[in-house]
Protein backbone atom coordinates (compact mmCIF):
# COMPACT_ATOMS: atom_id res chain seq x y z
CA UNK A 1 0.00 0.00 0.00
CA UNK A 2 1.04 3.14 -1.04
CA UNK A 3 0.48 6.39 1.69
CA UNK A 4 -0.66 9.37 -0.20
CA UNK A 5 0.46 12.62 0.28
CA UNK A 6 -1.36 13.97 2.18
CA UNK A 7 -1.55 11.28 4.84
CA UNK A 8 2.35 11.42 4.64
CA UNK A 9 2.58 15.09 5.21
CA UNK A 10 -0.31 15.24 8.41
CA UNK A 11 1.86 12.12 9.92
CA UNK A 12 4.85 14.09 9.95
CA UNK A 13 3.09 17.66 11.28
CA UNK A 14 1.59 15.49 13.76
CA UNK A 15 4.67 14.16 14.56
CA UNK A 16 6.46 17.54 14.63
CA UNK A 17 3.77 19.12 16.45
CA UNK A 18 4.46 15.74 18.83
CA UNK A 19 8.09 16.78 19.27
CA UNK A 20 7.71 20.24 19.91
CA UNK A 21 5.06 19.58 22.47
CA UNK A 22 7.55 17.47 24.23
CA UNK A 23 10.44 19.93 23.98
CA UNK A 24 8.02 22.15 25.49
CA UNK A 25 7.13 19.83 28.53
CA UNK A 26 10.81 19.05 28.47
CA UNK A 27 11.93 22.66 28.94
CA UNK A 28 9.35 23.43 31.55
CA UNK A 29 9.72 20.82 33.81
CA UNK A 30 13.55 21.93 33.71
CA UNK A 31 12.47 25.16 34.54
CA UNK A 32 10.35 23.91 37.10
CA UNK A 33 12.95 20.84 38.57
CA UNK A 34 15.21 24.22 38.75
CA UNK A 35 13.15 26.14 41.31
CA UNK A 36 12.26 23.33 42.90
CA UNK A 37 15.87 22.00 43.36
CA UNK A 38 17.35 25.63 43.97
CA UNK A 39 15.09 26.30 47.37
CA UNK A 40 16.91 22.57 48.52
CA UNK A 41 19.77 23.37 47.44
CA UNK A 42 20.20 26.57 49.75
CA UNK A 43 18.76 24.86 52.40
CA UNK A 44 21.76 21.89 51.77
CA UNK A 45 24.43 25.01 51.64
CA UNK A 46 23.63 26.49 54.37
CA UNK A 47 23.80 23.24 56.11
CA UNK A 48 27.49 22.32 54.91
CA UNK A 49 28.36 26.08 55.17
CA UNK A 50 30.66 24.45 58.08
CA UNK A 51 32.47 22.53 55.34
CA UNK A 52 33.03 25.30 52.63
CA UNK A 53 36.73 26.66 52.57
CA UNK A 54 36.83 30.10 53.55
CA UNK A 55 39.79 33.02 52.44
CA UNK A 56 40.27 36.42 53.12
CA UNK A 57 40.77 38.80 51.19
CA UNK A 58 44.40 40.52 51.23
CA UNK A 59 44.38 42.73 48.11
CA UNK A 60 42.28 46.17 48.81
CA UNK A 61 39.50 44.46 47.29
CA UNK A 62 38.24 41.37 45.48
CA UNK A 63 35.58 42.29 42.51
CA UNK A 64 32.83 39.65 42.03
CA UNK A 65 31.13 38.77 38.41
CA UNK A 66 28.03 37.88 37.14
CA UNK A 67 29.32 35.19 35.80
CA UNK A 68 32.00 32.85 34.72
CA UNK A 69 33.76 34.49 31.77
CA UNK A 70 35.88 38.01 31.17
CA UNK A 71 33.01 39.56 29.65
CA UNK A 72 30.69 39.13 32.58
CA UNK A 73 30.07 42.27 34.36
CA UNK A 74 31.23 43.15 38.18
CA UNK A 75 28.24 43.28 40.53
CA UNK A 76 29.77 43.39 43.78
CA UNK A 77 32.97 43.85 45.77
CA UNK A 78 34.59 42.47 48.26
CA UNK A 79 36.92 44.26 51.09
CA UNK A 80 40.46 43.40 51.91
CA UNK A 81 40.13 41.25 55.11
CA UNK A 82 36.58 40.40 54.26
CA UNK A 83 36.41 36.54 54.65
CA UNK A 84 34.71 34.47 51.30
CA UNK A 85 33.19 31.41 50.86
CA UNK A 86 34.51 29.26 47.73
CA UNK A 87 31.51 27.02 46.53
CA UNK A 88 33.18 25.71 43.82
CA UNK A 89 35.57 26.07 41.15
CA UNK A 90 34.74 26.10 37.18
CA UNK A 91 37.39 26.27 34.75
CA UNK A 92 39.77 29.57 35.66
CA UNK A 93 36.75 31.23 38.15
CA UNK A 94 35.46 30.78 41.40
CA UNK A 95 31.89 30.74 42.77
CA UNK A 96 31.95 32.13 46.04
CA UNK A 97 30.06 33.52 48.70
CA UNK A 98 30.59 36.51 51.33
CA UNK A 99 29.91 37.63 54.45
CA UNK A 100 26.38 39.07 53.74
CA UNK A 101 25.99 35.94 51.57
CA UNK A 102 26.57 38.23 48.11
CA UNK A 103 27.16 35.24 45.58
CA UNK A 104 29.29 35.38 42.70
CA UNK A 105 32.25 34.76 40.64
CA UNK A 106 35.70 35.34 41.36
CA UNK A 107 39.01 35.09 38.70
CA UNK A 108 41.30 32.72 39.59
CA UNK A 109 44.16 34.93 39.50
CA UNK A 110 42.20 37.20 42.06
CA UNK A 111 41.82 34.32 44.20
CA UNK A 112 45.56 33.57 44.65
CA UNK A 113 46.07 36.79 45.87
CA UNK A 114 43.78 35.56 48.98
CA UNK A 115 44.82 34.03 52.08
CA UNK A 116 43.72 31.00 53.97
CA UNK A 117 42.75 31.45 57.63
CA UNK A 118 46.31 30.79 59.40
CA UNK A 119 47.51 33.18 57.04
CA UNK A 120 48.97 31.37 54.68
CA UNK A 121 48.47 31.97 50.70
CA UNK A 122 45.44 30.22 49.11
CA UNK A 123 47.53 27.82 46.43
CA UNK A 124 45.89 25.82 43.79
CA UNK A 125 46.43 24.37 40.48
CA UNK A 126 46.45 27.09 37.89
CA UNK A 127 46.71 25.89 34.47
CA UNK A 128 49.64 26.99 33.28
CA UNK A 129 53.37 25.67 32.07
CA UNK A 130 54.13 24.66 35.44
CA UNK A 131 50.89 22.58 35.88
CA UNK A 132 51.80 20.98 31.59
CA UNK A 133 54.75 19.63 34.53
CA UNK A 134 53.15 18.28 36.97
CA UNK A 135 49.57 17.31 37.40
CA UNK A 136 47.37 14.54 38.17
CA UNK A 137 44.94 13.95 35.14
CA UNK A 138 44.99 14.60 31.74
CA UNK A 139 42.18 13.50 28.17
CA UNK A 140 42.44 13.73 24.71
CA UNK A 141 41.07 12.92 21.61
CA UNK A 142 42.40 12.85 18.36
CA UNK A 143 42.23 10.28 15.13
CA UNK A 144 45.21 8.55 12.93
CA UNK A 145 45.78 5.19 11.17
CA UNK A 146 45.85 1.60 12.57
CA UNK A 147 47.11 -0.42 10.07
CA UNK A 148 45.49 0.63 6.74
CA UNK A 149 42.23 1.83 8.45
CA UNK A 150 40.80 5.10 9.86
CA UNK A 151 41.80 5.83 13.57
CA UNK A 152 39.61 7.57 16.28
CA UNK A 153 40.97 7.72 19.38
CA UNK A 154 40.56 8.87 22.86
CA UNK A 155 42.65 8.53 25.79
CA UNK A 156 42.85 9.37 29.54
CA UNK A 157 45.42 8.78 32.04
CA UNK A 158 46.54 9.35 35.13
CA UNK A 159 50.01 10.45 36.79
CA UNK A 160 51.91 8.20 38.99
CA UNK A 161 54.71 10.92 39.27
CA UNK A 162 55.57 13.41 36.93
CA UNK A 163 57.21 11.45 34.56
CA UNK A 164 54.99 8.01 35.15
CA UNK A 165 51.33 7.72 33.98
CA UNK A 166 48.73 4.85 33.66
CA UNK A 167 46.56 5.09 30.19
CA UNK A 168 43.57 4.03 29.09
CA UNK A 169 42.79 4.04 25.70
CA UNK A 170 39.70 3.54 23.84
CA UNK A 171 39.83 3.74 20.10
CA UNK A 172 37.87 2.68 16.70
CA UNK A 173 39.10 2.10 13.57
CA UNK A 174 37.15 1.93 10.05
CA UNK A 175 38.93 0.36 7.30
CA UNK A 176 37.96 -0.88 3.73
CA UNK A 177 38.45 -4.60 4.89
CA UNK A 178 37.33 -4.55 8.50
CA UNK A 179 36.31 -2.13 11.17
CA UNK A 180 37.20 -2.73 15.09
CA UNK A 181 36.85 -1.24 18.90
CA UNK A 182 40.05 -1.77 20.95
CA UNK A 183 41.24 -0.66 24.77
CA UNK A 184 44.04 -1.03 25.55
CA UNK A 185 45.83 -0.42 29.04
CA UNK A 186 49.89 0.85 29.28
CA UNK A 187 51.98 2.63 31.13
CA UNK A 188 53.59 6.26 29.71
CA UNK A 189 57.18 7.45 30.49
CA UNK A 190 57.50 10.79 30.18
CA UNK A 191 60.97 11.20 29.54
CA UNK A 192 61.43 15.22 30.48
CA UNK A 193 58.24 16.45 31.39
CA UNK A 194 59.50 19.72 32.42
CA UNK A 195 60.58 20.52 28.82
CA UNK A 196 57.81 22.09 26.46
CA UNK A 197 58.27 19.92 23.37
CA UNK A 198 59.01 16.70 25.27
CA UNK A 199 59.13 12.26 24.29
CA UNK A 200 57.76 9.59 26.11
CA UNK A 201 58.01 5.88 25.28
CA UNK A 202 55.11 3.40 26.04
CA UNK A 203 53.93 -0.03 26.64
CA UNK A 204 50.78 -1.63 27.31
CA UNK A 205 48.25 -4.20 26.70
CA UNK A 206 44.56 -4.74 25.52
CA UNK A 207 41.80 -6.25 23.89
CA UNK A 208 41.15 -5.75 20.34
CA UNK A 209 37.33 -6.29 18.44
CA UNK A 210 37.22 -6.94 14.71
CA UNK A 211 34.45 -7.32 12.72
CA UNK A 212 34.60 -7.46 8.52
CA UNK A 213 33.11 -4.80 6.66
CA UNK A 214 29.34 -5.91 5.54
CA UNK A 215 30.50 -6.10 1.70
CA UNK A 216 33.35 -8.23 1.82
CA UNK A 217 33.41 -11.99 2.95
CA UNK A 218 35.81 -12.48 5.83
CA UNK A 219 35.93 -14.83 8.79
CA UNK A 220 33.99 -14.50 11.49
CA UNK A 221 34.05 -11.54 14.25
CA UNK A 222 36.61 -12.03 16.54
CA UNK A 223 38.43 -11.11 19.86
CA UNK A 224 42.23 -10.94 20.43
CA UNK A 225 44.25 -10.01 22.83
CA UNK A 226 47.21 -7.35 21.53
CA UNK A 227 50.35 -5.46 23.16
CA UNK A 228 52.61 -2.19 21.91
CA UNK A 229 55.22 -0.40 22.50
CA UNK A 230 56.01 2.70 21.46
CA UNK A 231 57.03 6.73 21.44
CA UNK A 232 55.75 9.97 20.86
CA UNK A 233 56.09 13.79 21.71
CA UNK A 234 54.23 15.92 23.03
CA UNK A 235 54.06 19.54 23.11
CA UNK A 236 52.53 22.25 25.31
CA UNK A 237 50.44 24.59 23.54
CA UNK A 238 48.66 27.20 26.34
CA UNK A 239 46.74 27.35 29.04
CA UNK A 240 45.88 23.35 29.34
CA UNK A 241 46.17 22.35 26.82
CA UNK A 242 49.11 19.70 24.41
CA UNK A 243 49.20 18.48 21.73
CA UNK A 244 50.57 14.72 21.81
CA UNK A 245 51.63 12.38 18.60
CA UNK A 246 52.97 8.94 18.65
CA UNK A 247 53.79 5.90 17.25
CA UNK A 248 52.53 2.60 18.55
CA UNK A 249 54.00 -1.27 17.37
CA UNK A 250 50.89 -3.70 18.19
CA UNK A 251 51.40 -7.18 18.24
CA UNK A 252 48.04 -9.09 17.72
CA UNK A 253 47.77 -12.74 19.78
CA UNK A 254 45.46 -14.17 17.16
CA UNK A 255 44.08 -17.80 17.17
CA UNK A 256 45.69 -18.94 14.27
CA UNK A 257 49.19 -19.55 13.83
CA UNK A 258 51.15 -16.63 13.11
CA UNK A 259 50.70 -13.49 15.50
CA UNK A 260 49.46 -10.31 13.43
CA UNK A 261 51.69 -6.89 14.06
CA UNK A 262 50.33 -3.75 13.13
CA UNK A 263 51.56 -0.26 13.15
CA UNK A 264 49.29 3.00 14.85
CA UNK A 265 50.24 6.49 14.44
CA UNK A 266 47.78 9.33 15.47
CA UNK A 267 47.77 13.02 17.22
CA UNK A 268 45.85 13.81 19.81
CA UNK A 269 44.93 17.34 21.58
CA UNK A 270 45.19 16.77 25.22
CA UNK A 271 44.51 18.96 28.59
CA UNK A 272 45.44 18.46 31.89
CA UNK A 273 43.89 19.02 35.17
CA UNK B 1 87.70 22.93 155.34
CA UNK B 2 85.70 25.15 153.39
CA UNK B 3 87.67 25.10 150.55
CA UNK B 4 87.79 21.44 150.14
CA UNK B 5 84.27 21.72 149.92
CA UNK B 6 84.17 24.67 147.12
CA UNK B 7 86.30 22.34 145.46
CA UNK B 8 83.90 19.51 145.66
CA UNK B 9 81.06 21.64 144.97
CA UNK B 10 82.98 22.97 141.54
CA UNK B 11 83.93 20.08 140.14
CA UNK B 12 80.35 18.84 140.92
CA UNK B 13 79.01 21.62 139.15
CA UNK B 14 81.54 21.35 136.39
CA UNK B 15 80.54 18.06 135.85
CA UNK B 16 77.58 19.01 135.22
CA UNK B 17 77.89 21.76 132.64
CA UNK B 18 80.00 19.40 130.90
CA UNK B 19 76.76 16.53 131.37
CA UNK B 20 74.58 18.82 129.77
CA UNK B 21 76.70 20.71 127.80
CA UNK B 22 77.65 16.61 126.53
CA UNK B 23 73.87 16.27 125.77
CA UNK B 24 73.40 19.46 124.49
CA UNK B 25 75.58 18.86 122.20
CA UNK B 26 74.13 15.52 121.31
CA UNK B 27 70.92 16.64 121.11
CA UNK B 28 72.33 19.34 118.80
CA UNK B 29 73.94 16.40 116.58
CA UNK B 30 70.44 14.75 116.13
CA UNK B 31 69.15 17.87 115.27
CA UNK B 32 71.30 18.64 112.28
CA UNK B 33 70.94 15.52 111.29
CA UNK B 34 66.76 16.18 111.53
CA UNK B 35 67.05 19.45 109.88
CA UNK B 36 69.53 17.83 106.95
CA UNK B 37 66.80 14.88 106.20
CA UNK B 38 64.02 17.58 106.09
CA UNK B 39 65.97 19.61 103.64
CA UNK B 40 66.92 17.02 102.05
CA UNK B 41 62.94 15.94 101.23
CA UNK B 42 62.36 19.78 100.78
CA UNK B 43 64.40 19.58 98.07
CA UNK B 44 63.41 16.40 96.59
CA UNK B 45 59.92 17.76 96.59
CA UNK B 46 60.72 20.98 95.02
CA UNK B 47 62.86 18.69 92.58
CA UNK B 48 59.61 17.08 92.11
CA UNK B 49 57.73 20.47 91.88
CA UNK B 50 59.99 21.71 88.96
CA UNK B 51 59.54 18.53 87.03
CA UNK B 52 55.66 18.58 86.53
CA UNK B 53 55.67 22.37 86.54
CA UNK B 54 57.14 24.53 84.03
CA UNK B 55 59.51 27.63 85.38
CA UNK B 56 57.63 30.52 85.54
CA UNK B 57 59.91 32.26 83.10
CA UNK B 58 58.81 31.85 79.71
CA UNK B 59 55.46 30.68 78.74
CA UNK B 60 55.06 29.79 75.11
CA UNK B 61 51.33 29.15 75.15
CA UNK B 62 50.93 28.61 71.57
CA UNK B 63 48.20 26.19 70.52
CA UNK B 64 48.80 24.89 67.34
CA UNK B 65 45.41 25.94 65.05
CA UNK B 66 44.70 22.97 62.92
CA UNK B 67 43.73 24.40 59.97
CA UNK B 68 41.67 22.14 57.72
CA UNK B 69 41.57 23.02 53.98
CA UNK B 70 38.58 21.65 52.37
CA UNK B 71 39.04 20.17 49.33
CA UNK B 72 37.15 22.85 46.63
CA UNK B 73 34.59 21.08 44.26
CA UNK B 74 35.34 21.39 40.91
CA UNK B 75 32.63 21.74 37.75
CA UNK B 76 33.95 21.19 34.92
CA UNK B 77 32.01 18.35 33.88
CA UNK B 78 28.56 18.80 32.23
CA UNK B 79 26.09 16.06 31.13
CA UNK B 80 23.19 16.02 29.51
CA UNK B 81 20.11 14.36 27.13
CA UNK B 82 18.42 16.32 24.46
CA UNK B 83 15.77 15.17 21.59
CA UNK B 84 15.54 16.55 18.22
CA UNK B 85 15.31 15.90 14.71
CA UNK B 86 17.76 14.25 12.07
CA UNK B 87 18.05 14.50 8.41
CA UNK B 88 19.54 11.85 6.69
CA UNK B 89 20.16 12.54 3.24
CA UNK B 90 18.46 10.31 1.02
CA UNK B 91 16.39 8.91 4.18
CA UNK B 92 13.93 12.02 4.88
CA UNK B 93 13.94 13.69 8.41
CA UNK B 94 13.06 11.66 11.40
CA UNK B 95 13.72 12.49 15.58
CA UNK B 96 17.09 11.75 17.66
CA UNK B 97 17.98 11.16 20.63
CA UNK B 98 21.13 12.13 21.85
CA UNK B 99 23.19 12.13 24.76
CA UNK B 100 26.53 14.70 25.27
CA UNK B 101 29.34 14.42 27.76
CA UNK B 102 31.59 17.36 27.88
CA UNK B 103 34.62 18.92 29.66
CA UNK B 104 35.14 22.59 29.87
CA UNK B 105 39.01 23.13 29.97
CA UNK B 106 38.83 26.56 30.17
CA UNK B 107 36.26 29.43 30.21
CA UNK B 108 36.63 29.20 26.01
CA UNK B 109 36.96 25.50 25.21
CA UNK B 110 35.88 22.48 25.82
CA UNK B 111 35.93 18.64 24.91
CA UNK B 112 32.44 16.65 24.01
CA UNK B 113 31.27 13.37 23.11
CA UNK B 114 27.88 13.33 21.46
CA UNK B 115 25.89 9.96 21.34
CA UNK B 116 23.09 9.76 19.63
CA UNK B 117 20.29 7.26 17.25
CA UNK B 118 17.99 8.16 14.81
CA UNK B 119 15.87 5.90 12.47
CA UNK B 120 16.06 6.14 8.76
CA UNK B 121 12.99 6.68 6.91
CA UNK B 122 12.42 5.31 3.59
CA UNK B 123 13.70 6.86 0.28
CA UNK B 124 11.99 8.72 -2.59
CA UNK B 125 13.27 5.44 -4.42
CA UNK B 126 11.32 3.01 -2.38
CA UNK B 127 8.33 5.17 -1.79
CA UNK B 128 7.94 5.10 -5.83
CA UNK B 129 8.66 1.99 -6.49
CA UNK B 130 6.46 0.42 -4.26
CA UNK B 131 7.51 -3.21 -2.73
CA UNK B 132 11.05 -2.02 -2.79
CA UNK B 133 13.06 -2.03 0.71
CA UNK B 134 16.53 -1.17 0.60
CA UNK B 135 17.30 -1.47 4.00
CA UNK B 136 15.97 -4.17 6.65
CA UNK B 137 14.72 -2.28 9.86
CA UNK B 138 18.17 -3.09 12.14
CA UNK B 139 20.03 -1.70 9.34
CA UNK B 140 18.25 1.77 9.38
CA UNK B 141 19.31 2.36 12.41
CA UNK B 142 21.11 5.07 12.70
CA UNK B 143 24.00 5.40 15.52
CA UNK B 144 26.46 7.74 15.61
CA UNK B 145 28.83 9.27 18.04
CA UNK B 146 31.35 12.15 17.43
CA UNK B 147 34.32 13.62 20.18
CA UNK B 148 34.40 17.02 19.15
CA UNK B 149 36.30 20.80 20.71
CA UNK B 150 34.69 23.65 21.01
CA UNK B 151 35.04 26.99 21.42
CA UNK B 152 32.47 29.42 23.19
CA UNK B 153 32.86 32.15 20.35
CA UNK B 154 30.09 34.39 21.74
CA UNK B 155 29.74 34.64 25.68
CA UNK B 156 27.15 36.57 26.76
CA UNK B 157 23.39 37.57 29.15
CA UNK B 158 20.10 36.72 28.01
CA UNK B 159 17.59 38.71 29.42
CA UNK B 160 14.06 37.63 30.76
CA UNK B 161 12.09 40.26 31.44
CA UNK B 162 13.35 42.97 34.00
CA UNK B 163 14.61 41.03 36.45
CA UNK B 164 16.24 38.11 34.81
CA UNK B 165 19.31 37.58 33.65
CA UNK B 166 21.07 34.60 32.18
CA UNK B 167 24.12 33.67 31.59
CA UNK B 168 24.56 32.45 27.57
CA UNK B 169 27.13 31.11 25.00
CA UNK B 170 26.97 30.76 21.35
CA UNK B 171 29.45 28.10 20.33
CA UNK B 172 30.80 26.31 17.79
CA UNK B 173 32.66 22.67 17.60
CA UNK B 174 33.76 20.58 14.94
CA UNK B 175 35.34 17.01 15.64
CA UNK B 176 35.45 13.91 14.38
CA UNK B 177 33.35 10.10 14.97
CA UNK B 178 31.80 7.56 13.63
CA UNK B 179 28.17 6.46 11.84
CA UNK B 180 26.71 2.68 12.19
CA UNK B 181 24.26 2.71 9.24
CA UNK B 182 22.91 0.13 6.99
CA UNK B 183 25.24 -2.49 8.27
CA UNK B 184 28.70 -0.59 8.35
CA UNK B 185 30.60 1.28 10.24
CA UNK B 186 31.84 4.80 8.84
CA UNK B 187 34.29 7.56 9.70
CA UNK B 188 32.67 10.88 10.49
CA UNK B 189 33.39 14.56 10.32
CA UNK B 190 31.43 16.88 12.50
CA UNK B 191 30.79 20.68 12.60
CA UNK B 192 28.30 23.02 14.22
CA UNK B 193 27.08 25.51 16.12
CA UNK B 194 24.91 25.73 19.11
CA UNK B 195 23.67 28.39 21.85
CA UNK B 196 23.62 27.78 25.31
CA UNK B 197 21.30 29.22 28.30
CA UNK B 198 22.62 28.76 32.04
CA UNK B 199 18.63 29.42 33.76
CA UNK B 200 21.25 28.34 36.90
CA UNK B 201 24.99 27.69 37.14
CA UNK B 202 24.46 24.30 37.34
CA UNK B 203 21.80 23.59 34.30
CA UNK B 204 21.93 24.66 30.91
CA UNK B 205 19.70 24.51 28.18
CA UNK B 206 21.06 23.84 24.78
CA UNK B 207 19.95 24.00 21.18
CA UNK B 208 22.65 23.06 18.83
CA UNK B 209 22.81 22.19 14.90
CA UNK B 210 25.50 20.19 13.91
CA UNK B 211 26.00 18.71 10.55
CA UNK B 212 27.53 14.87 10.27
CA UNK B 213 29.60 14.48 6.61
CA UNK B 214 30.12 10.88 5.66
CA UNK B 215 31.00 9.13 2.37
CA UNK B 216 28.25 7.04 1.20
CA UNK B 217 27.90 4.07 -1.56
CA UNK B 218 24.13 2.67 -0.59
CA UNK B 219 22.55 4.17 -3.74
CA UNK B 220 24.80 2.94 -6.18
CA UNK B 221 28.07 5.75 -6.50
CA UNK B 222 30.11 7.11 -3.43
CA UNK B 223 29.22 10.42 -2.52
CA UNK B 224 29.30 12.60 0.29
CA UNK B 225 26.63 12.94 2.13
CA UNK B 226 25.34 16.02 4.78
CA UNK B 227 23.74 14.69 7.71
CA UNK B 228 22.01 18.05 9.51
CA UNK B 229 21.06 17.35 12.93
CA UNK B 230 19.12 19.83 15.51
CA UNK B 231 18.90 18.87 19.09
CA UNK B 232 17.28 20.41 22.18
CA UNK B 233 18.63 19.22 25.58
CA UNK B 234 18.94 19.79 28.66
CA UNK B 235 22.58 19.66 30.74
CA UNK B 236 23.38 19.44 34.10
CA UNK B 237 27.04 20.36 35.58
CA UNK B 238 29.15 18.38 38.04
Amino acid sequence: MEPSITTTRSRRLRRISLGLSLIFACSLSATALAKETEAEKAAKEAAAQEKLLQVFVSEPYLELSTGPGRGYPVFHVVEREASIDVIYRRTDWFKVRDERGVEGWARAQDMRRTKLADGSPFVFNLGDRSGFTSHDWEIGLGGGRYGGANLISTYGAYSLTDNMKVELTFSQFLGNASNGYKAELGLNHVILPEWRLSPFLELGTGIVYVEPRATIVLPLDRTDQTAYVGAGLRFYLTRRFFVRADYRWHTIFTSRDDNEELEEWKVQIACFF
Amino acid sequence: MESTNRLLLLAAALAVTLLTSGCTLFRGDKQVEQQQTEEQAAAEEAAEDADSTPPRVIEPNVARRKIKTPKIDNENWEIGAGFGFLSIEDFGTNSTYAGMLTYHVTEDFFFRADLGQSTAGRTSFENLGGEIELLTGDERRFTYYSLSLGYNFLPGEVFLGRDTAMNSSFYVLAGIGSVDFAGDNRLTLNFGAGFRVLPTDWLAIHLGVQDRVFDSDLLGETKVTNNIETVLSATVFF
